[in-house]
């Protein structure tokens, strides 16, 4: 029973001991620290775009309200989604990402430290630049996808627009910084006996994920530097007086825009893939098949853009290619939920908070999948695309699909970070306004738009039930708000007096949980012997270790 | 149901797309209630109790995962083969050359509708005659729009510089609710219109009204508002036949007191609505392109009585 | 592969995306008839080939400095390192001449499309030489003052493929913006 000493960067002097104090936390190169410090710049976003979304629910709550103004709301419809996918939804899963890749693969940090730390406080600095729109003139107001040419300079005067390009700017470089770090970390510092085939899937999808986001965000500067290249220097990319196309900017936006839903959900993907096996007490149900498909999900995720567009007119060619891609894709994607039903299936279920966020996701994540089937049926685009139908979708697979398992991975891993285990009491309470208030919220918007409610309205008439049905969305999104203050009080009172966690609370096999929680500066004193996908499993149970018992693939 | 525009199709186009939503809806629901069932199941049978045997290490069966990647690829196949039938009846191709029957044209944040064969220019409310399906051409002055009339037909956006077609016709006499569906900026939530289908009798005597000059009002209250309309900016803006003004960056006013909403569906068409708009357009329809022109009361009476002679 | 390697290979794919995007949009945008100055009114394929040359042979003088430094023959490693910033600076020098003309001739950014195209494509790029100038800076600092352990021996290798990249991309942008409108 050999143990190991975990690959680490060979030739530079560890010092990286986690010193006291809150100045070492910005200097820190560790993998840990610049993990939690995405995972709390996250949250702090997060309470910021909720904020937003609960000030234009006040505002949709009647007809003809007049809480806000019309710019007011579009500000704040354009930057709670901006933050939320690139301030909230990424950088939680990268900061899980890089605190849980080295502990997975048995090493003591990422490949690049100093790039790793780099690319943290370049998104921080990318978000402080958004923010700064407010204090000048007023916050981006075009949308999250800012189309032209409404975001060009003729119709969009103020500079908001223009922190809203460099702001994204710099989270794209930073964010590609981070997934080259991912991939050459899950190449190069595998612990001995960790065989690509025997990664844990969450570090798999993180791996796949990473090499979509090298070839999707620089899509996306190339349209932002061309876009601020227009608003700053005249130029005439996007302006069609001048000859430029603005559905170019669409072509490029959602090249980059489709595959950055799944940039948003693969990593999603990969907590769901390690929370249900171990809260089932069996293996992942054709690991190898869950594998795969990630990899198709990843490939096809480059070629269905054009679905965001059905309604633009660019001819039926091109619609029943991009209807014909985008049904294709959801083959790989129910095959994962196929996969993670089966894992349950005798298996002994244990209802860990974790475990009721992870099995909500496998329903809520079902209903805006099928939503998205129905988008890609491209004559019922054609009629709910632009609407509350869509704003619904979205929100299913975002917040019903990511959050849903970031609150399963969160609640899985808390206690490795924290050494300290979460209230499940507080936990259950938590999941349960969760899942009461987001159904609330978001169900009913399916029915708003098959009702004609177009997105994006600061204001709506007194139609029949357009009133009492968006009043019950706002409701709900109070009883969100409830949900996550009942979580942030979770993690209060945990961190002061939740029960010690130990290296491995809930029995899990991969190799974080083969050391102290929190872990170590260096992660491991010594890595266990790996000789399968669950190397804590082979431990315990030498007589039925994985691969001597044989895998049925 | 009525109120479910998408699902209250009242001409060919838009119905086949809502049978089309009615099966997929169908077959989607089916397919959710297999999933709820599934993971219904297992989340009961599956508990874990007290006493109970640790679990079978069971990962995976190739079979299993054939038949249910198969089963979708199949599924999905058939829903692909419908969907490009009812593209087809939904949105029926257009014969190159084929002149279109109206132009509406989107600015922020109204529609402009100019009746190519007839010469009318209208705003905001499109007549029809029922039963005729009409090619529209469709394009923005602006930024991009999308011309959205849920019961008759699928959306469309209005781009600049790409010009777009789609039919347009109504199975019934009816005021069918338009919406512009993609954000065009501030009051994109009340860039509304309405297309009003009416017997060919109806529409030929609407066509004939909306192409007559306005006589000159007779009451001195309506002639003072008329001196003010030639005297002051609106000109510049809007155009009113018979008068000097012939600019469409505002609404066309020629036949203003026949259409039933102002400010592109911001408010009902009538008179008190009228003096607040004119006393202070923002108070309707907020960051509207419409300036204040800090009409006192006297004058603002004048306009809302001349305005509204215009049938 | 060492880890820097496959690292600037990464970055490299995510830069070449980028610049495909950039050629996408200038390759669209040159198939459109359009008023004002062209490629072919406006572009000098010999001058500009001749400053090309030099950044094509500061990829050859790159591969000598790299064979020397394999050879641990640092004084020619450092001098062909000097000499491949040379050619760099050179076309960068021409690049900046040949925009002061086609600016004073009144091709600019705002002018027409093949001003906007033309400039944020060959700008970009001259961006990135510019970055590849200063890493090889470093380097060649390095190489001056400094032992070549095997870490910066990885580094440079790792700075030498950027470098080449940044060569390939500009035969690219050479055949398809001075090349082809003249074809």
């Amino acid at each position: 029973m050999n143990h190991v000493l975990a690959p680490g960067m060979e030739g530079t002097a560890p010092e990286f001991a986690a010193q006291e104090g809150l100045l070492s936390w910005v200097a820190s190169v560790d993998h840990k620290q610049i993990g939690i410090m995405y995972l709390l710049g996250a949250f702090v976003f997060f309470g910021v775009g909720g904020i937003e979304a609960l000030l234009m629910r006040v505002q949709l709550a009647l007809p003809n309200n007049h809480f806000l103004s019309p710019d007011t709301f579009n500000q704040l419809f354009t930057m709670h989604g901006t933050t939320m996918i690139f301030l909230v939804l990424m950088p939680m899963l990268t900061g899980l990402t890089v605190y849980l890749v080295p502990l997975m693969i048995g090493a003591r940090d990422m490949a690049f430290p100093r790039l790793n730390a780099l690319s943290f406080w370049i998104q921080i600095f990318g978000g402080i630049v958004l923010y700064f729109s407010f204090f000048d003139g007023g916050a981006p107001n075009a949308g999250w996808f800012s189309y032209t040419p409404l975001s060009e300079k003729t119709f969009s005067s103020l500079p908001g627009q223009d922190y809203w390009l460099l702001g994204l700017f710099a989270i794209g470089i930073g964010t590609v910084a981070g997934a080259i770090n991912v991939i050459v970390t899950v190449i190069d510092l595998r612990a001995p006996g960790m065989s690509l085939r025997r990664l844990p899937l969450f570090v798999w999808m993180g791996f796949v994920n990473s090499w979509l986001m090298v070839m999707a965000l620089p899509i996306l500067n190339g349209a932002l530097v061309m876009l601020l290249i227009d608003r700053e220097l005249n130029a005439h990319f996007f302006t069609p007086e001048a000859g430029g196309s603005v559905i170019l900017w669409q072509h490029y936006f959602w090249a980059f825009g489709h595959p950055e839903v799944y940039i948003m959900i693969l990593p999603a993907f990969g907590i769901i893939s390690e929370v249900i096996p171990t809260f089932s007490g069996k293996p992942i149900f054709g690991y190898g098949f869950v594998a795969a498909s990630t990899v198709a999900i990843a490939f096809l995720s480059l070629s269905v853009w054009a679905h965001h567009m059905f309604a633009v007119g660019l001819g039926h060619l091109w619609d029943v290619f991009f209807g014909a891609s985008s049904m294709a894709i959801a083959v790989p994607t129910g095959v994962k939920i196929f996969n993670w039903t089966a894992t349950m299936y005798g298996g002994r279920l244990r209802f860990t908070t974790s475990m009721m966020f992870a099995v909500a996701f496998l329903v809520m994540f079902t209903i805006g999948g099928l939503s998205g089937v129905s988008f890609a049926v491209v004559p019922l685009d054609w009629q709910l695309t632009d609407t509350y139908y869509l704003v619904a979708h979205l929100h299913y697979v975002l917040f019903g699909g990511t959050v849903f398992a970031l609150f399963a991975g969160i609640y899985y891993w808390f206690p490795k970070i924290t050494g300290r285990m979460l209230s499940e009491h507080w936990g259950k309470l938590n999941f349960w306004s969760t899942f009461i208030g987001f159904n609330m919220t978001f169900l009913i918007q399916h029915l708003l738009g098959m009702m004609g409610m177009p997105r994006r309205v600061w204001t709506y008439p007194a139609l029949p039930y357009w009133g009492s049905f968006n009043l019950l969305s706002t409701i709900g999104a109070f009883v969100l708000l409830f949900s996550m203050l009942v979580f942030i009080w979770n993690v209060f009172i945990s961190l002061h007096e939740g029960a010690l966690a130990g290296d491995n609370p809930w029995g899990g096999w991969t190799l974080e949980w083969a050391t102290s929680s929190p872990p170590p500066t260096d992660n491991f004193d010594r890595v266990p012997p790996i000789s399968g996908r669950r190397p804590l499993w082979d431990l315990a149970h030498p007589e039925l270790a994985d691969e001597l018992v044989g895998r049925a693939e | 149901m009525s109120g479910i525009l998408t699902l209250n199709p009242l001409s060919p186009q838009a119905a086949a797309i809502s049978h089309l939503f009615v099966d997929i809806l169908g077959v989607l629901g089916g397919i959710f209630l297999i999933v709820l069932v599934m993971v219904g199941y297992a989340i009961v049978r599956y508990r874990d109790r007290p006493g109970a045997a640790p679990p079978r290490q069971v990962f995976g069966s190739r079979k299993i995962e054939i038949v249910w990647t198969v089963i979708p690829i199949i599924l999905l196949s058939i829903i692909f083969g419908f969907t490009v039938r009812s593209m087809h009846a939904s949105d029926p191709p257009i014969t190159p050359g084929t002149t279109p029957d109206l132009r509406v044209v989107a600015h922020q944040w109204w529609w402009e509708a100019d009746y190519l064969k007839s010469g009318v220019i209208a705003a905001n409310e499109i007549h029809i005659p029922v039963g005729q399906r009409w090619l529209l051409e469709l394009d923005s002055a602006d930024v991009i729009h999308d011309f959205w009339v849920a019961e008759l037909a699928r959306k469309i956006d209005m781009v600049p510089g790409h010009p777009n077609h789609i039919w347009l016709e109504a199975d019934r006499p009816g005021t069918y609710l338009g919406v512009c569906a993609e954000f065009c900026g501030n009051e994109h939530a009340w860039m509304r219109f309405r297309v009003i289908a009416e017997s060919a009798a109806d529409f030929d005597r609407w066509q004939r009204a909306q192409l007559q000059v306005p006589p000159k009002p007779s009451g001195s209250e309506a002639a003072a508002g008329l001196k003010l309309f030639e005297q002051n900016t609106c000109v510049n803006c809007h155009t009113i036949l018979g008068t000097p003004g012939n600019q469409s960056i505002g609404p066309d006013l020629t036949h203003f007191a026949s259409r039933t909403t102002l400010a592109a569906g911001a408010a009902d068409n009538t008179n008190a609505n009228l003096y607040r708009w004119l006393k202070d357009p923002n108070s309707i329809k907020p960051d509207t392109h419409m300036p204040n022109f800090q009409f006192d009361d006297a004058d603002a009476k004048a306009l809302t009585a001349y305005l509204e002679t215009l049938k | 592969m060492s880890r820097s390697k496959l690292g600037v290979s990464l970055f490299i794919l995510s830069e070449a995306n980028f610049f495909v995007i950039l050629i996408i949009a200038y390759v669209y945008y040159h198939t459109i008839p359009a008023g004002g100055p062209s490629a072919a009114s406006s572009l000098d394929p010999w001058r500009t080939g001749a400053f090309s040359i030099c950044l094509f042979a500061s990829s050859a003088t790159l591969l000598l400095a790299e064979r020397n430094l394999r050879r641990d023959r640092h004084r020619a490693h450092f001098c062909w390192l000097v000499i491949t910033i040379l050619l760099g600076a050179i076309f960068l020098v021409g690049q900046g001449n040949e925009y002061a003309r086609l600016i004073t001739g009144g091709v600019t950014w705002s002018r027409n499309l093949f001003g906007t195209t033309f400039f944020t494509l060959t700008g970009f790029h001259g961006l990135h030489v510019f970055g590849g100038l200063c890493a090889l800076a470093i380097m060649a600092t390095v190489a001056l003052t400094a032992e070549m352990t095997d870490r910066r021996r990885e580094a440079f290798a790792a700075v030498g493929m950027y470098w080449h990249f940044v060569d390939a991309v500009w035969v690219a942008i050479f055949a398809i913006v001075y090349l082809w409108a003249f074809v």
